[in-house]
This record gives structure tokens, sequence and C-alpha cells, in this order.
């Protein structure tokens, strides 16, 4: 491959970063935190194929007569294709919750049980799943106890049930989780009945139980009321 | 196409790869809506493009932060001075090398090309892939993380530095006794004498390194896609039980995922499953090589080097972890 097509290939490699990340599709694949990593990254890789082809305009069409004119990487610089095509004309989907580990499983220990900070104030403060999940099983001061919560999450009809589950990232899609809790009380039955994953935002507290340290067992969100949402932003937890 | 290419291209054959890309591309974004659907309306495809993209786009700012350094050691680093600086007898150099691991804080992807700079004859070989193997595994990033991830199991932490390193040290010295360079076969553009400032130098190595490293990831997170779709989960919840079991499909677990070594402690967290030994294996193995670091070997070093070396650390990481993890931890665990 010529330097030249490598650069051009450079630049549409930082063009692709720079695309996601600026319109938000990066977080189908990585945590929100890389934002800042990612725009320095696009930087990077834009202004170094920015100034390769530069370099080589100012030493004139030096790809035809340069000793290095044909580059040393053979032709695996073609790969680079793919990211350009995957990320800017393909932009795969969020996880779908079938593709996630099926269990969040913290560390199971009784080292965990600690006494959790307290809820935020507010009539019904906002709870991740997995936060509702590790408090449910480790928290030993109580802070979920007769405390309505809202959490926001989809639907995954079970046996005799629904749950409401977020896929959870751990640091990028390769190692995302299912995180759940079942929704319980009288509004369940009709919450079931909704097709899988219809995204909602539910009022409830959790089912009192004790903090067993255990946190594969799944907690029970006793719902009071339920709205169905547009799907958040970032779909993940 | 390989090693040093000599073409002598006098102008004539004007290369028709810049055509051809462009040519692509536009091909690509006329077809871009039925490719689209074509992903999106399979479960499988969906999953692995999103994991594909999920393993490069999170490699890449590790991949720009290694290339960026690994073109400051092409301008300021020569092997005379780094020579000078590392002990003389291999041994001492190999050990060195491995503490100063540490000092990196980053992503294996990041590792690979900044150890190939550093490469050179004798002494200076085995330590430059000492320091690659044990950079990503005990820099104070990946350690913090691990202790978040395993709270109340110190010892696990211990473990993993412990037989990171001696994973390091002794590849360092099997390179130092075995190895020889001349697998070696994949050559850095050298600085042509009188040509250029330090800056053009600098420009030039990460160029090529970036090329070069990001190429051959792309190879590696598809790969680590294709494997995430097709190995399912039971064999893994099935398998792992174990202890024997358990340590070698933990430790093909770690190559075949290829997570980025700052957050494979909270995937092992996440095993419950499986027992303390093969997790640590799993931590151990997975950033001193993976799918993903293989490509990148065999395209900055070579594959004569990378086939011999890749499995070499396969089963030195797997032996010091299970038993520096049988020693620290103990099989109960």
């Amino acid at each position: 491959m010529s330097r030249e097509a490598e650069n051009v290939l450079l630049l549409l490699v930082g063009i692709a970063t720079a695309m996601i990340t600026v319109g938000g599709a990066y977080t189908r694949y990585v945590k929100p935190a890389m934002l800042p990593w990612l725009i320095v990254t696009a930087v990077v890789i834009i202004g170094l194929a920015l100034i390769s082809i530069g370099m080589d305009i100012r030493r004139g069409s030096a790809a035809d007569h340069d000793h290095d004119g044909h580059s040393q990487h053979g032709s695996v610089a073609w790969m680079l294709i793919l990211p350009v095509v995957v990320l800017i004309f393909v932009t795969p989907p969020a996880l779908r919750p079938q593709a996630a580990a099926p269990k969040v499983t913290a560390v199971s220990t009784d080292v965990l049980r600690r006494p959790f900070p307290a809820l935020p104030a507010g009539r019904a403060p906002e709870v991740s799943i997995p936060d509702v999940m590790t408090r449910a099983a480790q928290d030993t001061a109580g802070t979920l106890d007769d405390r309505l919560i809202t959490v926001i999450g989809f639907t995954l009809p079970q046996q005799g049930g629904v749950d409401l589950g977020r896929v959870v990232l751990i640091c990028c899609a390769a190692d995302a989780q299912l995180a759940r809790v079942h929704l319980g009380g009288s509004m369940a039955a009709e919450l079931s009945s909704y097709p899988e994953q219809t995204w909602l935002k539910v009022e409830g507290t959790v089912a009192l139980r004790t903090a067993d340290g255990d946190s594969t067992s799944i907690p029970t969100l006793e719902v009071a009321s339920a709205t169905r949402i547009a799907a958040p932003a970032n779909v993940y937890a | 196409m390989y090693g040093v290419v000599a073409l002598k291209s006098t102008g004539e054959t004007r290369s028709p790869a810049m055509p051809l890309v462009v040519l692509a591309i536009v091909g690509f974004a006329l077809l871009g809506g039925t490719l689209r659907a074509a992903v999106y309306d399979s479960a499988a495809l969906s999953t692995a493009g999103t994991v594909f993209s999920g393993v490069f786009v999170q490699a890449l700012p590790f991949l720009a932060l290694g290339v960026l350094l690994s073109a400051l050691i092409a301008v300021f680093v020569t092997t005379d001075r780094l020579s000078r600086w590392l002990p003389r007898r291999p041994g001492a150099a190999v050990l060195t090398a491995a503490v100063s691991g540490a000092a990196l804080p980053g992503c294996e992807c990041g590792s690979v090309p900044v150890a190939r700079r550093l490469y050179g004859e004798g002494a200076l070989g085995a330590a430059a892939l000492t320091f690659m193997l044990a950079a990503p595994a005990i820099n104070p990033v990946v350690v913090v993380s691990t202790v978040v991830a395993f709270p109340g199991e110190p010892r696990m932490v211990l473990a993993r530095v412990g037989a990171s390193l001696l994973t390091a040290v002794v590849m360092g010295l099997a390179w130092s006794r075995w190895g020889r360079s001349d697998w070696i076969t994949r050559r850095l553009p050298r600085a042509h004498a009188g040509e250029g400032s330090r800056w053009r130098i600098f420009v030039e190595a990460a160029r090529h390194d970036f090329i070069q490293a990001a190429s051959y990831l792309v190879i590696g997170a598809a790969a680590a896609a294709a494997l995430n779709v097709i190995v399912p989960d039971w064999v893994i919840e099935k398998l792992a039980g174990q202890l024997l079991l358990g340590v070698l499909v933990m430790a093909l677990l770690a190559v075949v995922l290829a997570l980025c070594s700052e957050a494979d402690a909270f995937v092992a967290a996440s095993l419950t499953m499986v027992p303390l030994v093969p997790r640590l294996v799993f931590l151990v193995v997975g950033p001193a090589i993976d799918v993903k670091l293989f490509a990148m070997q065999s395209g900055l070093f070579g594959r004569a080097f990378a086939s011999r070396f890749a499995p070499a650390t396969f089963v030195v990481a797997t032996a010091a972890a299970t038993i520096v993890g049988l020693l620290v931890i103990g099989g109960g665990g």
C-alpha cells in the first residue's frame, strides 16, 4: 500500500473516532468516562495523518521516487478499513441483553458487608440496578429499607413474572453483564404483558430481606408505579 | 512484503492503492444502508460488531499513548544510551526491566510498540521483552483496579503482581538464553542520515508504529469478537468448576476474550463460580498474551518471533500463576 493511501486510512480512522465520540455512539462500546481520552485520541490520529500528508507534499510527491515510497506495512494496513466501515457506516447497536453474560455477581464474601452511604434526598431518588443489587446484598445500614426509589431498565419477561434489567459495562462491550431485579406487587402482572425490552421508569420499594452478603440472589422491587419511557442516551448502567 | 522492503520504485509504478481506498470508501458509503440493515437484523452479527467496536475503541487511546511514547523513544533513546543505563549482566538487566514495568500506566496494547522501540541486541532485547510483559500487569492502574475488584482479598493482588513479575522475568531470562534475533523479521524504518529534524523522526516513528499496531489490533479485535459470539457461556461455567481443568479453561478464556488489563480484574471478580486460583491464572495470562497481543506481536516483531514467543509466554504465565496461586492463596479458595 502506498504512503498516500496509508495516510488517508489513518485520517479516516481518526475521523471515525471523532464521529462516534461527537455523535455519542461511543457509549454503545465503552464507558462514558472515556470521552476525554477519545477526544484526545481522535485529535492525535487526525493530527498525525495531516502532518504526514503535509510532509509528503512538501517533499514533492515523495511517494513516487522516494526510497520509502512503498511503505513497510505491506497489505496489512488494509485492515484499517474495517473499523472505518464498522464505526462510520454500520455503527453497531448497543448490546442486547441476550449478548451480555447472564449474571452480574459481585464478590460474595462477608467482608463486603458494610454500611453504605445514604441515598440522595428526595421523594424517590434514582438508583441504578447494579447499585440496588449490591445494596440489597451487602448494605448493613439498611439504606433501601422502606425507601421509595426510582429504577430505570428494560423488561425481561420470565416464567411467572417479569424482571427489570440493565446491561452493565465494566470496561467495554466485550465484558458486558446483565443486572436485574424482579418486579413484584400488584402491578407486576400488568407489566409482564409488555413486550420484551420495553424501557420503564419504575418507582417502588425493595422487598425487605436480610443482607446476606450473597449478591447472586436477585432482589425484588415492589412496584408502586411504572411509566414507559424512551431508551436513555446511555443504555448501559 | 515483509522485512526490509527494497522496492526500487523509480517513479514508474504509481501504486493503485490510493484509488482503491477511495473506491472502497465510496462503495461502502453507497452500500452503508444495506450493510447496516444486515448487521442490525442478525443478533450474532450485531453482537460481533459491537464487541469488535468495544475492543477497538477501548484500546485506541492506550495505543495512541503507547505510540507517542515509542516515537519519543525513537527520537531520544538510542540503543547505546539504553545499554549504558541498563546493568551489563542479563539477569540484572531483566530484573531492572521487570520492575520498571510499573512506570508505564496503561493497557497491554501500548506496551508492544514501546517494547519494539526499546528492543536491541543481547541483554537489551531480553530487557525490552521483559518490560513488555511486566508493564501491563503490574502498573499502578492495574494494581488499584485489582484491589477494588477483589476487596478483602489482598492475597489476590499480591499473587497477581508476583506471578506476572515471575512470568516476565522467566521469559526475559529464557530469551537471553535461547532467543534469536533473526526471528525478529520486522525491521523498523531507520532514520536516514542527514535527513530531517527530530520532529520528522518523531512523526515518522509515530506514523509507522500506529499503522502497524492498529492494523494488527483490528485483526485481534475481530478474532475476539468472533470467538465471543461462537464460544457459548455454558462451556465456561461447566468446565471452570474444577481446579486443573479450570486453570486451563481460564487461561484459554484470557487469550480468547482479549480484555484490557485494566478491566480484567472486574471480569475475573464476577466469575464467582470459578475458584480463585483459575481466576488468578486469567489475570496473569491475559495481560501477557491474548489474540490481539499475538496479532500485534506478529505485526511489530514478525511472525517467526510471535509464533515462538506467544506459546512460550502462555505456558510460562499459566504455570507461574498456578504455582504462585497455590502457594499464596491455596487450593481451597
